[in-house]
């Protein structure tokens, strides 16, 4: 382990476990451990065998977000016995006066007692302490990378990752993005456009939207009902840019969490200005979803005053494939005969409007 | 204006006293019970957490009892806990309870002084002469804060010992009701005196050598009695001294940043969990290494069911620190589904078990023992508890 004694660079195998933020943060990770010079394995996508081994060393009361976490990371160990560093990143919080999840604050402490787990290589975000960039020096340290390498470094992976974001902002797919970004290849468009007579928008965390074992291949099965998708990450960027206040009668509350305050102020739009641009919303939960079981409640508040469908699934390992179905094409088909009885057209092809500047 | 709040066991005594020293009309909602829990549970979101339900259901009752104006705390860490207070004015407003007011009691960092703004919100007065007020209202609900976590640490230690099954909790309501009447300085500043004479008149037997029991868990859970099925009286009631440092007092010191106990923990447990997570996760894991090192029998983390912080709380204790420190340790995590019979089981069984782990102990180290007594280490608990453990060794 570490650099070999002869005086030639031994590089550095990092094991990143594909869960949780991997959906979020993957390409960022990427470019910033390669300007690194580290060498990057990734975990398998997850399967039964992954899910199983999961919800055996996690106990029952957690997420299965996070029960898929402790699998992969196990998988992860097993596959590749010679890894170095296992890289589990401890986001505190990425926006200064909002956290993530209890979970993700100690990831790295939960995953670092399971049995057989290599070194962890720590990388904080902690904006309300210190820069990002301190974060990566304190990650180019450990990888025996000098100061001026790691600000480097991480200039490239932020750059990178905003031109990710652009992407996806013009419509490409996370998964299809991280297929990319996995194989090296510029970001493209598919030439195959999917166009539906609705269009819905899935609310839900990246990890639970994109993990197409988890959720049974949810957006596929949304598309084969001749439903066009929207997800957070392909809306633009000035819709996240005031805070929701939560409760503007009572105490002003900022919503602290980062995820859910996204989901928030996505819903926001559609529910004032954008309010014809949707024809439904689905929101998917895993179950025993802190942050989520609350957020739910107040949106599906909102949906009752506004009148937007909303239909939230509720989904851990036990989640049935024709339970769920049924579920989707009742509620398409419930949309559907009420776009015919207001008597409104199909949305083939009609694009989205955002009002730019408001 | 009537003002109320929702119940955690006996602090209703320093709230009360936080509103009346304004000069303002306090309703004590009734103690929780079962129609609270399910008006609570039949409103609330589906897997929130059970405190939100079981507080829900106080501000129902408190607002059948008359009230208009409903304090609840907020927090801004990474629980859910901060959202409580606007979530449920929302839901009471959609219940149809219009004109209600949620006043929020930012608790995030007490030395941030928001908790000034409640009260000036609570009062409808912000000039300076209302101040004067404040600074007594303050200091009552600290005095009354201590007083109870005093009576708190004398009843887990005494209940363990009493000849009559029943007698220390005859005394502490007793107390609770003085407690709340006593509303001069004079009588607060005597009333640890009360406290010791009434703890004194009980019969107690001296000989018993009982079971060590450290506590302790997420903060409502374990202070509302209903909600946790009563667990300290019937640990009392099995013969187990119950030690816990957790209280209203407790926080609110800490929240002060002057809790130097809550400093140690987070030092013990610092390996482990480096920083607050929300909840009690970082102080749970700190009173777990901290009972056990004083020799204790057993340990009980009590929990609503899903809670983030202490379900990390648990995943650590479970796969690291047992396997280091070797305390016995169970778990309870509460909701409403929660049922008396298997609970008292599991309890049993885990009396049983410390029972056999204590006498194996004993037979494989006798100089451990000292006077027939488990040591625990000299510099174990406060001031108070100490004059406490005299009162029951006495001669």
């Amino acid at each position: 382990m570490g650099l070999s004694t002869t005086g030639d660079k031994k590089r550095y195998k990092v094991g990143i476990p594909r869960a949780l933020h991997y959906y979020r943060y993957y390409p960022f990770w990427k470019k910033l451990l390669e300007e690194l010079d580290v060498e990057i394995v990734l975990s398998p996508p997850t399967n039964k065998n992954i899910v199983e081994e999961g919800v055996t060393h996690g106990f029952g009361e957690l997420c299965i977000p996070v029960k898929i976490y402790y699998g992969q990371v196990l998988k992860l160990v097993e596959n590749n016995p010679d890894l170095d560093f296992v890289f589990v990143p401890r986001y505190v919080s990425e926006v200064p006066e909002s956290y993530f999840c209890p979970k993700f604050l100690s990831l790295p402490d939960v995953i670092k007692i399971l049995p057989e787990v290599p070194k962890i290589l720590n990388f904080e975000v902690n904006v309300k302490e210190f820069p990002i960039s301190t974060s990566a020096i304190e990650l180019g340290k450990q990888l025996g990378k000098g100061q001026t390498a790691s600000v480097e470094a991480y200039k490239k992976a932020q750059a990178y990752f905003d031109e990710y974001h652009n992407f996806l902002r013009d419509g490409g797919s996370v998964n299809h993005a991280l297929r990319l970004v996995h194989r090296n290849l510029p970001f493209k468009l598919p030439k195959k456009e999917m166009k539906g007579d609705l269009r819905f928008l899935l609310l839900g965390h990246a990890y639970n939207i994109f993990d197409t074992f988890i959720n049974l291949d949810f957006i596929k099965k949304l598309h084969e009902q001749g439903v066009e998708v929207l997800t957070i990450e392909n809306l633009p960027e000035y819709l996240f840019k005031k805070p929701v206040i939560v409760n503007p009668r009572g105490g002003v509350l900022r919503n602290y969490w980062q995820h859910e305050e996204e989901i928030m102020q996505a819903i926001r739009f559609f529910l004032t200005k954008g309010r014809a641009e949707i024809d439904g919303v689905i929101f998917l939960i895993s179950f025993a979803c802190g942050p989520d079981s609350l957020i739910s409640e107040l949106i599906m508040r909102d949906m009752k005053v506004v009148g937007l469908p909303f239909l939230e699934i509720i989904m851990d390992e036990h989640s049935g494939e024709a339970g769920m179905m049924t579920r989707i094409e009742s509620f398409v088909e419930m949309v559907r005969r009420k776009r015919k009885r207001l008597g409104l057209e199909p949305r083939w092809k009609s694009k989205i409007k955002f009002y730019e500047g408001t | 204006m009537l003002i109320s709040f929702p119940n955690m066991g006996p602090n209703w005594v320093a709230f009360k006293t936080l509103f009346t020293a304004l000069d303002l009309d306090v309703v004590v909602p009734d103690p929780t019970n079962r129609e609270a829990i399910k008006i609570g549970v039949k409103y609330s979101p589906e897997f929130v957490c059970f405190p939100f339900k079981a507080t829900l259901g106080d501000f129902v009752n408190a607002i059948e009892k008359g009230a208009d104006t409903l304090v609840m705390a907020i927090d801004c860490g990474p629980c859910r806990f901060g959202f409580y207070a606007s979530v449920q004015e929302r839901i009471l407003r959609d219940m149809g309870y219009k004109d209600i007011r949620v006043i929020p009691l930012d608790q995030a960092d007490l030395l941030e002084f928001h908790w000034v703004k409640t009260l000036q919100e609570v009062s409808g007065r912000k000039d300076l002469f209302i101040y004067s007020k404040y600074i007594k209202a303050v200091i009552y609900f600290l005095k009354k804060a201590k007083l109870l976590n005093d009576i708190q640490t004398a009843e887990g230690l005494f209940r363990a010992y009493e000849h009559n099954l029943g007698d220390t909790t005859r005394v502490v309501n007793e107390l609770l009701e003085k407690l709340d009447k006593a509303n001069t300085l004079v009588e607060l500043r005597n009333f640890k005196k009360v406290i010791k004479n009434d703890f004194n008149s009980i019969d107690i037997d001296k000989s018993k050598t009982p079971l060590r029991v450290g506590l302790s868990g997420e903060i409502h859970i374990s202070l509302e009695p209903y909600v946790n099925l009563d667990l300290r009286r019937k640990l009392g009631e099995m013969g187990v001294e119950v030690h816990q440092s957790l209280s209203l007092y407790d926080w609110v010191v800490h929240k002060f940043h002057l809790n130097y106990h809550r400093k140690w923990l987070e030092h013990l447990a610092k390996p482990y969990v480096p920083m607050d997570i929300g909840g009690e996760c970082v102080w749970v894991l700190g009173e777990y290494i901290d009972k056990a090192k004083a020799g204790f029998d057993g340990f009980i983390h009590s929990y609503p069911f899903t809670c983030m912080p202490e379900v990390t709380a648990r995943t650590i204790i479970t796969n690291k620190l047992k396997k280091i420190y070797d305390l016995p340790i169970i778990y309870f995590s509460f909701d409403e589904q929660s049922g008396q019979e298997g609970f008292r089981t599991r309890l049993e069984a885990f009396y049983d078990l410390m029972e056999a782990r204590r006498e194996r102990e004993i037979k494989s180290t006798p100089e451990f023992m000292a006077n027939g007594q488990k040591k625990i280490y000299p510099q174990y608990g406060g001031e108070f508890y100490n004059e406490i453990a005299q009162l029951i060794q006495a001669e």
